[in-house]
């Protein structure tokens, strides 16, 4: 930590102790040590103190320890030459700060009864709220639970001009937070400001004007350490879970306008052993290293226009748009509607015009959130049934950048955006297809809408992995070409990432229990290498899933020591099935259909079963309806193997697995398959090849029985022994 | 432990030959590890293997059956103790008690009742299906001719209750044809009650106070060559009825007692004389385990939520319950009232039709067939697409039913409106709400 | 021939939680094996029901469901006293079905001023339900929480939706909430854990699993309640632990069967009595899949119940 800002916090708070000292003895003397203290209608004493250290101070006697252990909590001042690591000090500095200036105001209330409004706004001239009471706490402490207000910004001192403390109030109010106001900057306070430029102040509007000097933090930090206790059930005397409740659920931050005096650092401090970081106006040192607070401690010389933004982003808030502001309806209601010829007002896409979309992930300072643009004609400058080129770039950015999330991100634009009325999306990246209807351009919406409303609904529901979003729409050809250009190259990128992601190079599988509604036990391991049998599961949509909701069906599963490298077992993984399965399965393969396969639910694309007069392996897709070699149709399979029972000999697959280089690798793999119906054949051409080529049979594809060869094991016999099919002479099967 | 499908496949003769009714040995397999199919199915199959399958496949609890013809019974061979685990097989059979005591007129009077309580549901009959018809008249021929007239005059599976052998043997001279359970076997009883059960091929009940008494007798009966047995353990009181069953099935399951390895029998009747309270505790023995429920009285209001009981608990939970493809009516609809189509997994046609009746307003409801899946799922299985939900609407009828062309499809699958529109230029189609608890007040603001 | 009984050895416990507060407050849970298998566990509390009271009169119930409170239909304190002095009610239900935005649509200020009403009125514990409107219901919800503070009052369906805004009140104003989830053991379970999380504390929470009438998807609800009981006390699954209500008055009266005449139905006997027994069968049958708190409706299928569980639960 900065040897300046410790030496000042230090110096800071054995001012405020003194003066705490001097303040108390004059009570002593003047009321005695049975006289009642403390602040207004409330059961938590003075809250920080009883928090922190769970002494419940009621008279004035009890206030001596308390200055006692100020006292031991003070470190000596710093002199020139000592060089010492100074944080846990001066966090103990701070710390003995919230207790005096506590003991102060307390003291305060007992001079001058009627300093303080004592209630929800100001009366008359007085502006000065003073301590929150219980019934306030339990109100506004509801919304600090439930998400309403994520935290509060903790002021000291004033702006240079009211016209900036109005800005800085509104923006805070934007992003929901309290505004708790306190101290003097040069003889100028935010709360007189905000009165003086004609804003409304108090609990209501979540403009707090808590007390006229830097003393009267505590009425914040007393707030936010009563919320652990009454929220949190974290018990007086916590100090360590009330400290770690503020820090992970209170998003609050201090934010000191004007030059920080010594006592201001000792605040500042103070506020950080809460996991509030401190947001500056004026050139001080800065603390960037995490450690206490989530990300950075002390970020200065912050300009007025940005201070907001920064605050956000440093004590890691999540921006909530809870409306998404376009001229038309928008819900899942209107996902399927179709924009006919008729209706059609423009047109991008589809084969008609050059069409893009392409998210990607950006570092935090390259992405404005909420920054729409528009790059060539929109509606209103086209002509009805017009045609034009597209192209949509949304830029995202998170504290984690997390480039892996891009496709799942970039898959949800087509739902998202045929929510709204009049617009119909069909397709994905560089084959998407986008209509606009005429009643849709009636109601005023514009192309740019379109970045709306994903900025808006990427917050909503991805909000866990992304902290902003930017979006560019283009329509001028030149410009698309270059968006296509780039979208080509990320494609190739992203494409080249899946094929090296392998089983070995990934520590950590997802589980899906998605299905164990209806099939109790079943567990679906999800590798990198095994999508999820029912196809609609990959290991990035695991990780994704996860990260977005995690208590959800999708946990992440550290693999652990490898049990077997061909069946596909590992240590994790036997233990979370047992676990998932509710101790009903202790273990499974990966990579089997004969030992120990996994369970099936009964969602599954497709069902691999063997084939034994064959020793080889089919495999049937749900969409074919015939019978097939095993003498069961795939409504017979699924009856039989779903459930979430293990059935050896019987395994759902997902066609994307059947090309996986960890296809049934116990069993030989895909040169095990002598049968598949020739439409999933057919859907698969591509990759079978290749499959084919990499294990050295170039014509496998050709070699693998369909319907057309036969659906019986007699009839597909000789067609397998006329071109040699591997699987006749690899080791039994069964 | 039961083997898998593969392992019996090993022992079975592979030669495809589809005698069996099934196209291959592996599909045999799996249809006897899944208890669809009986192993003497297979003409091919030696001694040995047949033994080693049997015994390895046999269910913990005996399978009979009692009575022949429509109202046979089949009870036990039971897998789980919880239906989540895979079902449970056979649903008890509910029996109403007739003496040979009454008059005449009595019993016709309750028979033609039996006959006539018969509930559609699903596309199945729900009904009883036993008479248990007990001695009290201390004299064989009557009660045997008692017996005769019941048999000639309903078709039922018949439980021949006395405790004297000598009573039972005549019952059964005009009655063995027909597989009737004799109860019951006791301690005293145990031989002679046996030898006429081996002698007619009939099932036996044992009847003992207690469990030990109960394991002594079958295990007497099972040493005379028996194997047909239904267990009454002779419970005092409501908790005990519910703790020996649960015993006798986890004793069966769990520890292969063979002595108990078998259905039961039970009397809610004798445990209160309250006939409301009878119906609760039969239907608490539907839910836990009871083979045969014997019932002091069968009235509409008792019998039709028994059987809905039976027919909840004993559903596959694995194979959804469906109901037929049709247009149902609700309400009396008329050529302006709205249409509505959903999935035929029938607690989607129960809640959705329920809804509709709420909102009292009449309509169409357009059941289309999905195997029993629900609404999302069978979308996502493509079960229930725009096209084939297209062909249905063309082939069932409702455009010469309705006046107007507005077709109003479930909220979740709204991704297909357009697609739909499509396949059905003639029609409009409307986004409905997603929840069926919605409808009504959807209805409501519906206009044709 | 001596049977050594095979017993299920149970490393769980259900939860204990005191529903109400006073004289009249009721301790649930506790179980320590599967339902009323005392041979071989537990079960010191009796599961409870309680008695629904509907905010507006009802306007399309069966003759006999109706007839007992025909008095008091119009007016809820009246209609909870009723149940309470009259049958004996050791529990209330307040159904608040005329929130319902597709229906009365009343506000929640008339909701909270009614729910505060029959809280005072009552001295037993008090559950209020919603309209399964979960954006109304949020509404609904906080303003009773904060208009009856402290008066420890179960609210739900508290749903993946609205658990944050209805967890948080529950905790500021010290109310039980009922965390409903739609049929699913994962989803239950998903639920209790976000609760914890945001810090409700667990002596606060009960669990609705969704319940169906009978024959009316019942074996649904059945069956995902006793795998929720085998996790909660085989499994070692805490955040199952909690005890479970069962919403089901309203499920079965609503149905068809429940309410057809005589003439309408002939087949199905006298209809006063047959809608008393589909509602004490679906009462009878999730109790044995592990039911703690019942809301039913008719008097005489709770006194059916009560009576089966006093002979289930005897010494």
């Amino acid at each position: 930590m900065s040897k300046i800002i410790c030496s000042a916090a230090i110096r800071g708070a054995h001012n405020i102790v003194d003066k705490a000292e001097q303040k108390y003895q004059e009570a002593l003397d003047k009321w005695g040590p049975d006289h009642a203290v403390g602040f207004p209608n409330t059961a938590y004493y003075l809250p920080i103190i009883y928090g922190i250290l769970g002494v419940p101070v009621s008279k004035l006697g009890d206030v001596r320890p308390v200055l006692e252990k100020c006292r031991s909590l003070l470190p000596p001042l710093v002199s020139e030459k000592v060089w010492l690591p100074y944080l846990a000090p001066t966090l103990e500095a701070g710390m003995a700060t919230f207790f005096a200036e506590e003991i102060i105001e307390a003291i305060r209330y007992l001079e001058y009864p009627d300093f303080y409004t004592k209630q929800e706004d100001p009366i008359g001239g007085n502006i000065w709220l003073g301590a929150a009471d219980d019934i306030i706490l339990r109100k506004r402490g509801v919304e600090f639970v439930d998400g309403t207000a994520p935290g509060f910004a903790a002021i000291l001192g004033a702006p240079p001009t009211k016209e900036i403390a109005a800005e800085i109030a509104k923006e805070l109010q934007e992003k929901n937070l309290y505004v708790f106001m306190c101290a003097e900057n040069n003889g100028v306070r935010m709360s007189e400001q905000l009165v003086e430029a004609g804003v409304q102040i108090g609990w209501p509007t979540r403009l707090v004007s808590f007390g006229s000097d830097y003393t009267a933090t505590v009425f914040a930090m007393g707030f936010a350490t009563r919320a652990a206790m009454s929220f949190g059930g974290i018990k007086p005397g916590d100090f360590r879970g009330n400290l770690l409740y503020n820090k992970n659920r209170i998003f609050a931050f201090a934010m000191p306008l004007g030059p920080v005096s010594d006592e201001w650092y000792a605040n500042a401090a103070g506020a950080i052993n809460w996991g509030f970081p401190v947001i500056a106006d004026t050139p001080i040192p800065e603390i960037l290293p995490t450690g206490i607070c989530t990300y950075e401690h002390v970020v200065s010389n912050v300009p007025h226009s940005e201070i907001v933004q920064r605050a956000v982003e440093v004590r890691g808030l999540k921006v909530t748009v809870s409306k998404i502001d376009i001229p038309v309806s928008y819900g899942p209601a209107f996902e399927g509607e179709r924009i006919r010829k008729d209706d059609l007002y423009l047109e991008c896409g589809g084969g008609k015009t050059k069409a893009v979309e392409l998210t990607v992930s950006r570092d935090m300072d390259e992405v404005e959130d909420g920054h729409v643009e528009m790059i060539g004609p929109d509606l209103d400058q086209i002509k009805d049934g017009s045609k034009l080129p597209f192209a949509m770039l949304i830029e995202v950015a998170g504290r984690q950048r997390q480039e892996d999330f891009e496709p799942i991100l970039e898959r949800q634009i087509h739902h998202l955006v045929n929510y709204a009325e009049g617009i119909m999306h069909i397709g994905q990246r560089a084959i998407m297809w986008l209509r606009v209807g005429k009643a849709a351009v009636e109601k005023g919406f514009r192309l740019k809408h379109l970045g709306t409303i994903m900025h808006a609904k990427y917050h909503q529901e991805f909000g866990a992995i992304c902290d902003k979003v930017q979006v560019k729409i283009y329509t001028e050809e030149a410009k698309v070409d270059e968006v296509l250009a780039l979208a080509r190259k990320i494609y190739a990128a992203r494409d080249k990432r899946v094929d090296r992601m392998t089983d070995e190079t990934e520590e950590t599988f997802y589980s899906c229990t998605l299905c164990q509604s209806f099939a109790p036990s079943h567990v679906c391991i999800i590798t990198p290498e095994r999508t999820g049998m029912c196809g609609a599961y990959n290991w990035l949509d695991g990780k994704a899933s996860y990260e977005i909701n995690p208590t959800g069906p999708n946990q992440p599963i550290v693999k652990g020591e490898c049990i077997d490298p061909v069946l596909g077992k590992w240590k994790g993984t036997d233990e979370f099935i047992f676990k998932a399965s509710r101790q009903k399965f202790q273990t499974a393969s990966a990579y089997s259909l004969v030992h120990d396969p996994m369970t099936a639910c009964g969602c599954f694309e497709c069902i691999a079963t063997i084939l034994p007069l064959c020793n080889g392996v089919m495999i049937v897709n749900r969409d074919y309806l015939g019978m097939t070699p095993c003498g069961m149709k795939f409504t017979t399979l699924a009856g039989m193997v779903g459930g979430g029972e293990v059935t050896p000999g019987f395994l759902g697959v997902s066609k994307h697995y059947i090309a996986s280089r960890k296809f049934l690798l116990a069993e030989g793999g895909l040169k095990r398959v002598v049968w598949m119906p020739q439409m999933l054949k057919k859907e698969l051409e591509a990759k079978l090849k290749s499959r084919g080529e990499e294990l050295g049979i170039p014509n496998l594809f050709d070699i693998i029985a369909d319907d057309t060869k036969g659906a019986t094991e007699e009839e597909i016999l000789p067609f397998l022994e006329e071109v040699g099919h591997p699987a006749l002479t690899m080791e039994s099967i069964l | 432990m039961a083997l898998s499908g593969i392992e019996i496949f090993k022992k079975l003769p592979k030669k495809n030959c589809g005698e069996c009714g099934v196209p291959t040995c592996l599909a045999f397999a799996m249809k006897l590890a899944t208890g669809q199919a009986e192993l003497v199915a297979c003409p091919y199959v030696s001694d040995d293997v047949r033994a080693a399958i049997d015994e390895a496949s046999a269910p913990p609890i005996r399978t009979l059956t009692i009575g022949a013809g429509d109202r046979a019974v089949k009870l036990g061979g039971e897998t789980v103790m919880f239906r989540h685990e895979k079902r449970l097989e056979n649903p008890p059979g509910l029996a109403l008690v007739l003496s040979d005591t009454m008059d005449d007129s009595v019993v016709n009077e309750k028979l033609s009742k039996f006959k006539y309580l018969e509930f559609e549901r699903v596309g199945l009959i729900l009904r009883p299906q036993m008479l248990a018809l007990k001695e009290e008249s201390g004299d064989a021929g009557k009660f045997a001719a008692f017996v005769k007239r019941v048999i000639d005059q309903m078709d039922a599976a018949i439980i021949l209750m006395s405790d004297r052998p000598e009573v039972i043997s005549e019952a059964l001279k005009v009655s063995k044809d027909k597989k009737p359970l004799i109860y019951a076997a006791t301690n005293d009883t145990a031989e002679a009650m046996g030898s006429l059960a081996k002698e007619s091929a009939c099932p036996l009940a044992v009847k003992g106070s207690g469990l030990d008494e109960v394991m002594a007798i079958t295990d007497k009966l099972l040493g005379m060559g028996l194997k047909d047995l239904v267990i009454d353990s002779q419970p005092v009181n409501v908790k005990k009825a519910l703790e020996d069953q649960v015993v006798i099935r986890r004793s069966a399951l769990v520890k292969k007692v063979k002595q108990l390895g078998f259905s039961t029998i039970t009397f809610p009747g004798q445990l209160t004389d309250n006939k409301m309270k009878e119906t609760l505790i039969a239907s608490l023995l539907i839910a836990k385990y009871a083979g045969v429920i014997v019932l002091s009285e069968m009235e509409g209001h008792n019998v039709f939520p028994l059987l809905l009981a039976s027919l909840n608990i004993y559903t596959d939970p694995q194979r959804p319950m469906a109901v037929e493809e049709k247009v149902y009516e609700i309400g009396g609809p008329r050529e302006d009232s709205p249409v509505l189509i959903t999935s035929n997994f029938s607690l989607t046609y129960f809640i959705v039709s329920g809804e509709v009746e709420s909102s009292r307003i009449p309509a169409w409801l357009l059941i289309k067939d999905t195997e029993g899946l629900s609404v999302l799922t069978a979308w996502a299985a493509g079960k229930f697409a725009a096209d084939t939900v297209a062909v249905f609407i063309k082939k069932c009828g409702i455009a010469d039913r309705v006046k107007h062309r507005k077709l109003v499809i479930p909220g979740y699958l709204a991704g297909m409106s357009g697609e739909l529109e499509e396949e059905l230029p003639d029609w409009q189609i409307l986004v409905g709400p997603r929840e069926a608890a919605h409808l009504s007040a959807y209805l409501k603001q519906w206009s044709a | 021939m001596a049977l050594e009984i095979p017993k299920v050895s149970y490393s769980g416990k259900i939860r204990e939680i005191v529903l109400g507060k006073g004289d009249k407050a009721i301790t649930v849970g506790g179980g320590t094996s599967y339902p009323f298998y005392l041979f071989e566990g537990q079960m010191p509390l009796k599961p409870r029901i309680a008695m629904e009271v509907y905010d507006s009169p009802p306007d399309d119930w069966a003759p006999t469901a109706l007839e007992p409170f025909a008095d008091v239909a119009g007016d809820p304190v009246a209609w909870a006293k009723k149940c309470i002095d009259t049958y004996g009610a050791e529990m209330i239900a307040l159904q608040l079905v005329s929130t319902d935005p597709n229906g009365e649509n009343r506000s929640a200020e008339e909701a909270a001023a009614l729910t505060k009403k029959v809280a005072e009125a009552v001295d037993v514990p008090l559950i209020v339900w919603g309209c399964n409107n979960a954006e109304k219901d949020t509404e609904v919800l906080k303003k009773i929480a904060e208009d009856c503070a402290g008066r420890s009052l179960m609210i739900g369906p508290v749903t993946e939706a609205n658990y944050k805004q209805v967890g948080a009140v529950a905790i500021g104003y010290e109310h039980t909430v009922i965390a409903s989830t739609p049929i699913d053991i994962n989803l239950a379970k998903q639920l209790n854990i976000l609760l914890g999380n945001l810090g409700v504390p667990d002596g606060r929470i009960l669990i609705d699993p969704t319940t169906g009438a009978l024959g009316y998807g019942l074996e649904y609800g059945y069956s995902v309640m006793e795998r929720i009981r085998m996790a909660a006390l085989t499994q070692e699954d805490e955040r199952l632990q909690f005890p479970m209500v069962c919403n089901l008055g309203k499920e079965v009266w609503k149905t068809k069967e429940a309410k057809q005449s005589r003439d309408e139905a002939p087949k199905l006997g006298d209809p006063a009595k047959r809608g008393v027994l589909m509602e004490a069968i679906t009462a009878q049958l999730v109790l044995a899949a592990g039911a703690d708190i019942l809301i039913m409706r008719h008097p005489e299928s709770i006194a059916l119940i009560q009576d089966m569980l006093n002979d289930l639960l005897a010494a």
